[in-house]
């Protein structure tokens, strides 16, 4: 039962939503008119040879006029991408900035996102009370004083800078991200076939979601977010061992409740799931196949696009770290370190699964950041997503369940974010310096680089160890329940 | 206790050491600062002797050709050049044709570039956009246009792919003696690269006409020497300027003699410029000298060996003096005579220890040193190009000035011919050296500062009293925000004997992320800063004012719109809570990082505007304290603090450090009003870095600063 005030300062909240929410959305619109001046899409930072849009629109101009839109290596996204996109690079309206229907669908793409950020914000949190509640772990402040997470994690996504500049940046990016999202979103709420689609359409834009496979199964089969299993395990048998006495109905209403507990695998849903990836992925590769029947088919798209992607073909400076290595390796060495630093992402998932099981959205946005830090061509639309899912979790990592002991609490926040404001500032002027100025060297850039790839690895280390103490805070919180529950 | 010194042993020393230097914040800043002013000081004596890096380069390796027969030819074209100018008051296009018709005699290719007198333009984005075309200016007048007359020697062992570019400013509408000597020099050395063999880089040389400023017309013509419209003189003609009468002269003469080109002539990239000026001092100097200028925009240099390669053939090869700018007003600091001798004294005391340390320097030297340095500096952070050839620097091409003043008069013949001869020999000297170049120059230094024209310091010397100077930024910052944190912790330790009290809070606490409202406040104050930095572009185009109401009318905008924001987005006040103490605190911690941040990114871009701005804004920062709590304290500690508080605040407000600065150099009865406001405007129309570092930097970190004084806890 909620009082009055509270239910008019949620419903305060919500309009505070809907309006910082659609003032980004006119703040957007409001830069799109100034493009000339902004000139982000020739950022390095913000686009890259598989998302620039001009690369897209130079694709569609080589179809139209009946080549392969691969030759010539400049595209290199999706024939579907292609086909929805490229008319619209066509069009100009008099008196209009050039790509403002892209530019449009962008901003849409990133709102759409943001409303998909708020309902997986729902999802987790109200499963995320319900197992809380399982296992009879009353916070200090008690959950309605908890931060909506979800409506949290949706203004950060669409005010971050970095969102806002690659929305403005004519790259592909935010269509990218809004699928990442729609498969988390998707797996959240149970649905397998949204789930699938958002998963096969990711892996298909740009390759390295599909180890989103993982979470989503995860996902899928254990439902959203919880403490850990074992909590769940000791709480039943630790009630069991104490009220054998007490009586059947009880005993029963437990068990009935913990079925939908994180203590179940859901296999159905995973087939389910796995059915439905088929479906889509032939779907798509039909429509990929149709698509480029007269530029070499599928075998074209896949050493165009993949390939392309994990031979690191092109060594223009970008904010990642692997231009300038394999700008440096030797010809002969190249094919062994290409294996070596793409293992180096496939060797940090399993561990990681295995540690964060119990909290599959949250390795999720693990594997997104590990994935932005170690791509052949980031952009600033990756650290735009993994902030955004970052903020999800607003409540385990400001330790604001946790008050008293601020065990769960994010150590270095504000040297990560003074790290990052300085780096992206930071960044554009060493780019200016080598390339413009010529008083400075490749060095100069490759430095804000490996300062940025620090800053992620520190980003990463904190939140899963803040992650990790809240969980053993929450462990602490309900053996204390159990053992006061039994003596009393 | 013995917990904590557990944990401590358990952390690797790094962290420990980083946390020892968090815990000492004050005694490492203080001695932080104190190195960095020390390092400062130190510089003249750290500087290095120059040296030519690039071994290509093997100046004065050649003896130099020119021959009494080329510059009695040039002479020839100085008499004609003043004649005309007698002639008639305005000469204008006539020396062109001139000039053009000499060239031409000689076997070279021959154009002139018309080009429109160009309003600097406010633009705060051009550094980092400089790639754009430039937007044509839509109100041309048509009376306000030069031309620039340019001949190409094509270099008989040279595949045309680079060329040497002479400039050789005049004024076309007044033109004087030393004007017209320089194009002498200029013609002297066109007329023997035209005969001999061993050229491999084309040599272009540009009559500059200076008319609307020596800057603008060579800027003009590498704009379009860079951007290829393949239109010609005559399509440019085609606009509306029919009717000019000097334009109409222009066209016939390109009609008459067919030796012109009538398109835009190119050669290939260049390798090195240089701006040949010659300026009758009419001073009391007994041997011909050489300044060297060198500062092109936003503090940028040429490459080091430029100058060693000029200065090496100046002094040893052509007898002249070589200078480069100094603070006059320096030379009878005593401060500096003091430190001087210090130096002096220590240099004498370590050799007696050790003969082999070179340490330490005689007096004058250091100061002479210093007054170099510091007006290096100065230059370097006005970011606004000394001379003409600031705009090659633009195009990544090495350039200086080369400003020759003779020692007798340019009237009489014979001193005229000898130092015409002497001019033209060391531009050919250096022509040569650089026509031996196989690549750009990259070997040696392009961030360096002169302390004099064979004395440098380069970027990893000079970086340390930065460094030095900034080091305790982060770390007062992370004091000050673990020192926060441990309060807030203990206090809410207390709190939780009485579980509820925490509970009371409006705001709950978030611990660590407490820096928010922080971050809040300080982002408010940057986002007024980035606002009040365009204002003045909307002012500038007011049509009345003086400088003067302009400064008033901007100043009154500024403190409207900051409480406009403060409204509109609440003040750092606006969150102050009872049960947190240590709010300014904060509030310090997250200015100090964005002044860290900011200085940082200053310094990759202009590193003299980092340098001066730090030792403003660095102690600002640092002392920072709410003056509430030094008053309520009284002890003669927070007195102190709280006196040197005001004054730094009163001396780093940008119009009060600028007005300060100008008196003391100037005298007090050159300062009024309006100079801040004009200071500023050519700032912006140089489109220096400076600018948008103290509007965006500088401005809302001593705003903030303000704030912590006036912070009610």
């Amino acid at each position: 039962t909620m009082s009055d005030p509270e239910i008019l300062n949620k419903k305060n909240k919500k309009l505070d939503f809907w309006i910082w929410g659609i003032a980004s959305i006119i703040f957007r619109i409001i830069l799109i008119y100034f493009p000339k001046n902004l000139n982000l899409s020739s950022r390095p930072e913000v686009s890259t040879p598989l998302t620039n849009l001009r690369r897209l629109a130079e694709g569609y101009w080589l179809k139209q006029s009946s080549i392969s839109p691969y030759a010539g290596s400049m595209y290199h996204g999706s024939p579907l991408l292609l086909s929805m996109l490229g008319p619209l690079t066509v069009k100009k309206i008099e008196g209009q900035p050039n790509n403002l229907l892209c530019s449009l669908i962008f901003v849409n793409a990133d709102f759409v996102a943001a409303l998909l950020i708020r309902a997986t914000g729902h999802y987790l949190q109200t499963a995320y009370d319900r197992s809380l509640e399982l296992l009879g772990i009353s916070t200090p402040l008690g959950r309605s004083e908890a931060l909506p997470s979800g409506e949290i994690a949706a203004l950060v996504y669409l005010w971050n800078p970095l969102t806002i500049v690659t929305c403005l940046g004519s790259s592909t990016a935010p269509i990218e991200n809004l699928v990442v999202i729609l498969t988390l979103c998707g797996a959240c709420a149970g649905l397998a076939p949204l789930a699938a689609f958002g998963w096969v359409m990711a892996t298909h834009f740009s390759l390295y979601p599909v180890i989103l496979i993982i979470p989503v199964v995860l996902l899928l089969g254990f439902g959203p977010d919880a403490p850990p299993r074992k909590l769940f395990i000791q709480k039943k048998f630790g009630k069991v061992g104490m009220d054998l006495s007490s009586d059947k109905s009880l005993k029963h209403k437990e068990v009935t409740t913990l079925r939908v507990s994180p203590m179940h695998f859901s296999w159905v849903n995973i087939f389910h799931f796995l059915f439905w990836a088929c479906l889509w992925s032939i779907y798509v590769l039909l429509l990929c196949g149709i698509s480029l029947k007269d530029y070499g088919g599928l075998s074209e798209m896949f050493r165009r696009t993949y390939g392309f992607i994990l031979c690191v073909e092109d060594l223009s400076p970008n904010i990642g770290v692997l231009w300038y290595f394999f700008a440096e390796v030797f010809e002969f060495f190249r094919g062994f370190f290409l294996i070596v630093f793409h293992v180096n992402i496939l060797f940090m998932i399993l561990p990681l699964a295995i540690r964060l099981n119990h909290r599959p959205c949250f390795l999720a946005f693990v594997y997104v950041a590990i994935s932005s830090m170690l791509k052949s061509y980031p952009s600033v639309g990756d650290a735009a997503l993994y902030l955004g899912l970052l903020g999800l979790f607003v409540n385990e990592l400001a330790g604001k369940l946790d008050i008293l002991t601020n065990a769960g609490d994010m150590h270095f926040s504000f040297f990560l974010f003074c790290g990052y404001v300085g780096v992206f500032l930071l960044s554009p002027v060493m780019h200016n310096l080598w390339i413009w100025r010529g008083t400075g060297n490749a060095n100069f850039y490759f430095a804000t680089a490996i300062t940025y790839a620090c800053f992620q690895i520190i980003l990463v280390v904190e939140s899963v160890s803040a992650m990790l103490n809240h969980d053993r805070f929450l462990r602490k919180l309900s053996t204390t329940t159990t053992t006061t529950a039994g003596i009393s | 206790m013995s917990g904590i010194e557990s944990i401590n042993a358990r952390r690797r020393p790094i962290v420990r050491l980083g946390v020892f230097l968090i815990s000492h914040s004050l005694i490492v800043s203080v001695i932080c600062c104190i190195a960095a002013i020390l390092a400062l000081l130190l510089l003249p004596v750290l500087a290095k002797s120059t040296y030519v890096s690039e071994n290509a380069l093997m100046p004065g390796s050649a003896n130099t050709m020119l021959s009494n027969q080329e510059v009695s030819e040039a002479d020839r074209l100085v008499k004609d050049v003043n004649a005309l100018s007698l002639e008639s008051v305005d000469a204008g296009i006539n020396i062109a044709k001139l000039i053009a018709r000499y060239m031409a005699d000689l076997g070279a290719e021959v154009c002139y570039h018309k080009f429109r007198r160009q309003q600097n333009q406010f633009n705060p984005l051009h550094f980092f956009l400089s790639t754009d075309p430039v937007v044509v200016q839509r109100n041309i007048s048509c009376s306000s246009f030069g031309v620039n007359t340019v001949g190409v020697i094509r270099a008989p062992r040279g595949d045309g792919k680079e060329a040497i570019v002479l400039v050789t400013p005049y004024n076309s509408s007044r033109i004087d003696a030393a004007e017209a000597s320089s194009l002498g020099i200029g013609y002297s050395i066109f007329s023997l690269l035209s005969q001999v063999t061993w050229l491999a880089k084309d040599i272009i040389w540009l009559a500059a006409d200076s008319r609307f400023g020596v800057y603008a017309p060579v800027a003009s013509w590498l704009k379009d020497y860079h951007t290829p419209l393949f239109s010609g003189l005559g399509q440019v003609n085609a606009g509306v300027c029919h009717e000019s009468n000097d334009l109409l002269k222009l066209k016939d003469a390109m009609v008459s003699d067919t030796n012109i080109s009538k398109i835009f002539t190119r050669a290939g990239t260049m390798a090195a410029a240089l701006v040949v000026k010659v300026v009758d001092r009419h001073n009391e100097a007994d041997e011909d000298t050489l300044s060297i200028f060198a500062e092109a925009s936003n503090g940028q240099m040429p490459n080091l060996d430029l100058i060693n390669i000029v200065n090496y053939l100046a002094v040893h090869r052509q007898g002249l003096r070589v200078k480069v700018e100094k603070f006059w007003s320096l030379l009878d600091s005593k401060f500096l005579n003091f430190v001087g001798e210090t130096v002096e004294l220590l240099g004498k005391v370590a050799k007696s220890l050790n003969p082999n340390w070179r340490f330490g320097m005689p007096v004058a030297e250091y100061v002479e040193g210093t007054a170099t340095l510091a007006s290096s500096l100065f230059n370097q952070a006005l970011g606004v190009p000394t001379g003409p050839h600031g705009a090659f620097r633009d195009y990544q091409v090495d350039a200086i000035t080369l400003e020759i003043s003779p020692k007798g008069s340019l009237k009489s013949m014979g001193q005229r011919i000898d130092f015409l001869m002497r001019g033209g020999r060391l531009v050919e000297a250096v022509v040569w050296s650089v026509n031996n170049l196989l690549e750009k120059f990259h070997q040696s230094f392009f961030l360096y500062l002169l302390t004099s024209p064979s004395k440098f310091v380069s970027v990893g010397i000079y970086m340390i009293a930065f460094a030095l100077l900034i080091a305790p930024l982060p770390i007062v910052a992370a004091s000050l925000c673990s020192d926060a944190n441990r309060r807030d912790s203990s206090l809410s330790k207390e709190g939780s004997s009485q579980p509820h009290a925490s509970a009371d809070e409006p705001n709950p606490t978030l611990k660590s992320w407490r820096w928010l409202h922080a971050a809040k406040s300080v982002f408010v104050i940057h986002f007024w800063s980035s606002l009040v930095t365009l204002l003045p572009h909307f002012i500038s185009k007011m049509p009345s004012g003086t400088s003067a109401s302009s400064l008033l009318i901007w100043l009154s905008l500024c403190i409207l719109s900051l409480f406009l924001l403060y409204t509109i987005l609440g003040s750092p006040f606006s969150h102050i809570t009872t049960s947190r103490p240590q709010e300014w605190a904060i509030l310090k911690s997250v200015t100090v990082s964005a002044a860290f941040i900011g200085l940082c990114l200053m310094s990759v871009i202009n590193f003299a505007t980092a340098e001066i701005g730090a030792l403003l804004i660095v102690p600002m920062c640092l002392i920072a304290c709410p003056l509430k709590l030094d008053l309520q304290d009284w002890s003669f500690r927070a007195l102190i603090r709280a006196a040197s508080n005001l004054t730094l605040v009163l001396i780093a407000f940008p119009p009060a450090t600028f007005y300060l600065l100008k008196g003391g150099i100037e005298g007090s009865d050159s300062v009024s009003v309006g100079n801040f406001w004009n200071w500023l405007e050519t700032l912006w129309a140089w489109n220096s870095a400076t600018y948008l570092y103290i509007g965006m930097v500088h401005l809302p970190c001593w705003v903030l600063c303000l704030n912590i004084l006036l912070h009610p806890r």
